[in-house]
């Protein structure tokens, strides 16, 4: 039922099964665009046999910008998954895990030390996907998130920043044990 | 952000701190004055333009003008001004830019001056981004070329693709001569033959060669060679050893394969496609790849279409079987999603094979290999979401014996004994589903003569699966779909088991059940799609009792599962359907359409609202701002968004992606919908509409020409029919879909209709010759009648027009076009009184008066439904409901009725206007005419308004859709058609469940009614 393929900027019009569930954030143009542009072949996708996208994930390879460079938060050269979404009726099939990999592939490819991302730590779901794949927390931002997914009455949510180590990082320096105890402000992430 | 993009630029460094400091605040008095001095004193001609610069930040339209006359002569003396020059230039002409400065003739050609001059500058690069950024393709090709030429076997490769992919853009774009699109597009294809040879023939290639070394370069040559090459061309390169298909997917590059298998597929190109995709596969299984990196289903349905298509299939089909078996063998190791991709194609490939290899004896027809493997496949996968859309086509696709089989023998086996009752129930839903796809199979039927036992039959078929007289799809059958699926629907119900099995469940299968049950009741309703020639008014088509039953149902059900899609989008179009727009809305809303995606969403709701349901507009928020400004943000540049962020990473197919993209969005029908629609409803409540539609910025390119594209994303309904039929939503939609055809109609009548409201500006002050304006008023007049009245008979008379259409719009545009021409016969006749006027305008307006008259009569305002054979419930006699759903229709006629009247409105002011005497004398007698039937027309749309609206006000109304649904309490009820009723009332809970619903439906028609209340009739 499904292909994988690079992204193209017509999918956007095939975005329903993945965007009208409310898990999945819909975005400007620009900013899929700015992926589709400066990283076109980690923007991938998943279609069904009637070409809609039932799954897509997007990412980027970068350092943090230079400025930051002796920041105790600066971030050497990696890649970052920036959305992962599947559509409700493709759960389950792996779709999410073989996206993910084709990303780590690449980042392997291009030397990066890890990936990472930032899920929202009510996101169990999705927290368990990510674990399940190597993934652990690294650090917590604290309100990172504007408002709450599940509960109206917060304000805000925090986010964990979850990694896995890419064959780089031979000694793991990239990671640790204990990150739920790592706590930052928003304004340490760029 | 780059230095020149229009934030005010920094002077050259050499000035002095004291004209710096007034430029950076913007006291351009003193800039003026300062710079008039230092040009005095140095005699540099950069503090001319730093003077000119800040007068034209003064008010004043001289002091602009000298903006514009310096640029001109900077152009057309040959001689190359410095860079700060230009980039003050630049500034001070952003907002002129695309008006009265065109970026490719002023702008563009002294950046590209500059940069042929000094190419080795890092200034050249900023030049080509703001070219780009103007989308100025000539000069931004011209300075490309010039970097080409200077960094020429440097290890930055992108100075020599730049230059390529723009040399390309260009050749495809209008922005390039006729005469030289030929040059450049040979010159693309030839730079990039030339590196495709260096590749193939280089032992090695280094970064510095000028072969083709990226996946994204060697993407862009097969892209252009695609374009401007032959195919002979693609094809032999494709097998190459270094740059073909198979190599690179070697080395993990996929993207070439699927893009030039589409090619290939549309060449008919079967055996190299069989070949291909033989390679490609046997790849994974060699461990050149990774194993199942290939294993896509849409691979392996390409390879199995195309062996059954080679010369000798029986053996290609062989080999596919094969191939496929060595991946079965593995899939151990796959995951789901390959696992699964494996049963399809192996699903596919049987389907592929001729029936005589299949079934060499003819034996056991029923228990064919297919129903086997669809058996085999569903053992596996019933419970999953998806199974029913992936076996969808194939059963659709089996004889009648075979279906018989399936349903009656395999189906009842698949779960195992130990089988849980969920698993069961899941079964079962699926099941219903199958028997619903089963309806709108063909192959279900069979003819019978039309005259039995003496008796003429009203039904051509008799049904396979019940025996009896039938026509597509089985009443009979459906019926008892409906009374199975409710049974299982209560069972689950009322099982405290089941209902906590449900949340581990894929799928709540109650959802499945309601869905067949509502499309069931629908179908069963009389629904048909909303076609142009569908007859005008719901309610002639559609039993009312069994259509709101569908509505009811599935209403109750989204309660149960409100997070789901499909239900909710196939309610919003029911409510639209049925006159509840506000409610539609509400339902609608928390979908969240909202950015990106509502291009290609929003016409599920918007399209036609205006005509449906002004009142909508009236809320507190703009009801389409979201929409507007979605486009006025993303369109506000010339350029593709992002487009240099591309071009910095050398991403070249994206920017050919990127380029045609934004070039369709541009013409995107949605947004000729959302400009159309707001206006139609600011003009309902007299509001003020802001600038002309054809001068709206986000119309600018588009004229008769340009084809516009519908992008509507029907991918969210739910489908259970097959391909013999209409898909759903084109029973749901309030008539047909956005097209080409619709939207230019709707452009050139907003223009007509601007034309008829034009008033000249209250600050404008005629000249002394007041006669000279007026005469050329009146020229611009005419020459816009003609061209709207050429433009519109030609749209119209598109064969494919017709179908796009209802019949209430096809009345509507066609009587603008006939005024538009009667217009201009009335304005140019001269008014010499002895003539008589040419007998055009009468037959014309003729013509407007009957189409008007038949526009009215095929629609009555408050229809009476007649009683149909067959059809026991129509609705109580003249029921004001009956009008609701029509309110488009009234919409059309109200407009249609005051557009006659302002266009005659519009001659007989003129004649007002004319100090000379006016217009012809018979032609003052026919607009009379119009106008009093104008005014006539919409006297009666209010009166119907008023009445729809009284009758709403009456009590008792919550009973009467509740009669509606369920029959009278104390009628009789005959047997099966209200087994039916019963059925429905169990689920929803009967009279009592369904009253808040009914209340809000009431509610709704009467918020609707009272918005139509509102709208001005004049
Ligand atoms: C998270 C998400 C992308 C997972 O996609 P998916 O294709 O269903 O995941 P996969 O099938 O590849 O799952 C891989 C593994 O992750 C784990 N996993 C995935 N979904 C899980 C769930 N709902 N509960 C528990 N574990 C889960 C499992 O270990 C699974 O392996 P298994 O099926 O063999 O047990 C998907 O649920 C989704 O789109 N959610 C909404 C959007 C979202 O939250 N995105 C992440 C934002 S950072």
């Amino acid at each position: 039922m499904a292909n994988f393929r690079r992204f193209r900027p017509d999918d956007l019009n095939k975005l329903s099964k993945c965007n009208l569930d409310p898990f999945t954030e819909t975005y400007e143009l620009s900013f899929y665009l700015q992926y589709y542009a400066k990283w076109p072949s980690l923007f991938q996708v998943a279609e069904d046999q009637h070409g809609n996208i039932i799954g897509y994930i997007m990412g980027k390879l970068e350092s943090s910008p230079d400025v930051y460079r002796f920041s105790e938060h600066y971030l050497p050269w990696h890649a970052h998954i920036t959305a992962v979404t599947v559509a409700p009726e493709a759960r389950r099939l792996g779709i999410g895990k073989l996206l993910t990999e084709q990303l780590e592939v690449a980042a392997d490819a291009n030397d990066a030390w890890f990936v990472d991302l930032f899920v929202r730590v009510s996101n169990h779901k999705a927290i368990t996907f990510y674990k399940n794949m190597g993934y652990s927390v690294f650090r917590v931002v604290k309100d990172y998130y504007g408002e709450h997914s599940t509960d109206p009455t917060l304000l805000s949510e925090d986010a964990y920043d979850m990694r896995k180590p890419m064959k780089r990082d031979v000694k793991k320096e990239h990671v640790r044990e204990d990150g739920e105890k790592h706590e930052v402000d928003p304004s340490d992430v760029w | 952000m780059s230095p020149y993009s229009y934030g005010r630029p920094a002077l050259k460094g050499s000035v002095d701190v004291q004209l710096q400091t007034a430029f950076s605040d913007g006291n351009w008095q003193t800039v003026v004055r300062l710079a008039a001095k230092r040009a005095a004193t140095l005699k540099d001609p950069y503090y001319e333009a730093v003077k000119i610069c800040a007068e034209s930040q003064l008010d004043g339209t001289a002091k602009k003008c000298g903006l514009l006359v310096a640029v001109d002569e900077l152009i057309k003396n040959k001689k190359t001004p410095d860079i700060d020059t230009i980039e003050l230039y630049e500034w001070a002409c952003r907002d002129f830019l695309g008006y009265e400065v065109e970026y490719a003739d002023t702008l563009g050609p002294l950046r590209a001056r500059w940069a042929k001059a000094y190419p080795g500058s890092s200034l050249a690069l900023q030049c080509l981004q703001a070219c780009l950024e103007n989308w100025d393709l000539v000069s931004a090709q011209q300075i490309s070329t010039s970097l080409d030429k200077t960094y020429a076997n440097t290890a930055d490769r992108r100075y020599m693709f730049w230059n390529i992919t723009l040399t390309f853009l260009l050749s495809i774009s209008p922005q390039c001569t006729n005469a030289s699109r030929k040059v450049y597009s040979m010159l693309a294809v030839r730079q990039l033959e030339r590196a495709a040879d260096l590749t193939e023939n280089a032992a090695k290639l280094e970064s510095t060669d000028r072969g083709l070394l990226t996946e994204e370069e060697i993407c862009l040559y097969y892209r252009v060679l695609l374009s401007h090459g032959t195919k002979e061309e693609f094809i032999s390169r494709l097998k190459s050893p270094k740059l073909g298909a198979t190599s690179q997917l070697k080395a993990g590059r996929k993207v070439l394969l699927c893009e030039s298998l589409d090619a290939l597929q549309t060449w008919g190109e079967w055996d190299l496609i069989y070949n291909l995709c033989r390679e490609a596969l046997t790849l994974g299984l060699e461990g050149a790849t990774t194993p199942f990196f290939l294993c896509d289903l849409q691979l392996w349905r390409k390879f199995a279409s195309a062996a059954s298509k080679v010369t000798d299939s029986e053996s290609a089909l062989g080999e596919v079987q094969a191939l496929l078996k060595r991946y079965i063998d593995i899939k151990d190791k796959a995951s789901e999603m390959y696992k699964k991709n494996l049963s399809l194609a192996l699903l596919e490939t049987t389907f592929r094979l001729p029936a005589a290899t299949l079934n060499p004896n003819h034996d056991n027809a029923g228990l064919s290999p297919r129903v086997v493997q669809i058996g085999l496949f569903l053992d596996q996968y019933f419970e999953r979401l998806s199974a029913f859309d992936d076996v969808k086509s194939y059963v659709a696709e089996l004889g009648f014996e075979e279906v018989k089989t399936l349903m009656e023998t395999v189906l009842p086996k698949i779960p195992d004994e130990n089988a849980d009752k969920g698993r069961q129930t899941v079964l079962k839903a699926l099941e219903c589903k199958l028997r619903y796809l089963l309806s709108t199979c063909p192959q279900t039927l069979s003819p019978q003569p039309s005259v039995v036992d003496g008796q003429i039959q009203d039904k051509a078929f008799q049904c396979r699966l019940c025996n009896n007289p039938a026509s597509l799809p089985c009443e009979t059958c459906l019926k008892k779909l409906v009374v199975d699926a409710a049974n299982t629907y209560r069972q689950i119900a009322g099982d405290k088991e089941l209902l906590g099995s449900i949340p581990r469940m894929d799928k709540d299968p109650r959802l499945d059940l309601a869905l067949v049950m509502g499309t069931s009741l629908l179908k069963l309703s009389g629904l048909r799609p909303r076609s142009s020639e569908a007859s005008q008014s719901l309610w002639q088509d559609v039993e009312p009792g069994l259509f709101l039953q569908a509505v009811l149902l599935l209403d109750t059900q989204l309660k149960e599962t409100p997070g789901d899609t499909e239900l909710r989008l196939l309610l919003v179009q029911l409510y639209l359907l049925l006159g509840c727009a506000s409610y539609a809305h509400q339902l609608w809303t928390p979908l969240d359409v909202k950015r990106t995606i509502q291009d290609s969403l929003s016409p599920l709701f918007f399209d036609r609202i205006s005509t449906l349901s002004p009142g909508l507009f009236q809320g507190t928020r703009p009801l389409m701002e979201p929409l507007r400004s979605f486009y006025s943000h993303t369109l506000s540049d010339k350029s593709p968004v992002r487009i240099w962020d591309a071009f910095s990473a050398g991403s070249y197919t994206s920017i050919l992606d990127m380029t045609e993209f934004d070039g369709k969005l541009r013409r995107s029908c949605t947004l000729m919908m959302t400009l159309v629609e707001e206006r139609r409803a600011i003009r309902c409540y007299g509001g003020k509409i802001d600038c002309e539609i054809e001068d709206h910025p986000l119309t600018e390119n588009i004229n008769d020409e340009t084809t516009l594209v519908d992008k509507t994303d029907y991918g969210p309904f739910p489908n259970l029919e097959s391909l013999h039929g209409p898909p759903i939503h084109e029973y749901l939609r309030l008539g047909p879909g956005l097209s080409n055809e619709r939207s230019h109609l709707a452009f050139l009548s907003e223009q007509y209709l601007d034309l008829l409201a034009y008033k000249p500006p209250k600050d404008y002050k005629p000249s002394r010759n007041t006669n000279d304006v007026a005469l050329r008023d009146r020229e611009y007049t005419l020459e816009t009648l003609s061209r709207l009245s050429n433009s519109l008979t030609d749209f119209l008379h598109h064969p494919s027009t017709p179908s796009r259409l209802t019949a209430g719009e096809t009345s509507y545009y066609t009587i603008l076009s006939l005024l538009a021409a009667a217009l201009l016969v009335a304005l140019s006749t001269p008014r010499s009184s002895s003539d008589p006027v040419p007998q055009t305008l009468s037959s014309l307006t003729q013509s407007i008066k009957s189409a008007f008259a038949s526009l009215q009569t095929t629609t009555p305002l408050i229809p009476t439904p007649q009683k149909e054979e067959g059809k026991k419930k129509p609705l109580p006699e003249a029921s004001c409901i009956a009008t609701l759903p029509e309110m488009p229709t009234l919409a059309c006629i109200r407009a249609t009725a005051l557009a006659i009247r302002h266009s005659a409105g519009f001659v007989l002011a003129l004649d007002e206007q004319d100090r000379k005497g006016g217009l012809h004398r018979d032609v003052l007698a026919q607009m009379k005419v119009l106008h009093e039937l104008g005014g006539k027309g919409v006297g009666e749309v209010k009166a119907a308004v008023q009445t729809v609206k009284a009758g709403l006000g009456e009590a008792g109304w919550l009973d009467r859709v509740l009669d509606l649904v369920f029959g009278e309490e104390e009628e009789e009820e005959t047997e099966e058609g209200d087994e039916v009723t019963r059925a429905v009332e169990e689920v929803v809970g009967g009279r009592a469940g369904a009253e808040e619903w009914a209340g809000r439906v009431v509610e709704s028609w009467r918020e609707g009614v009272k918005g139509w209340g509102m709208v001005r009739m004049e």
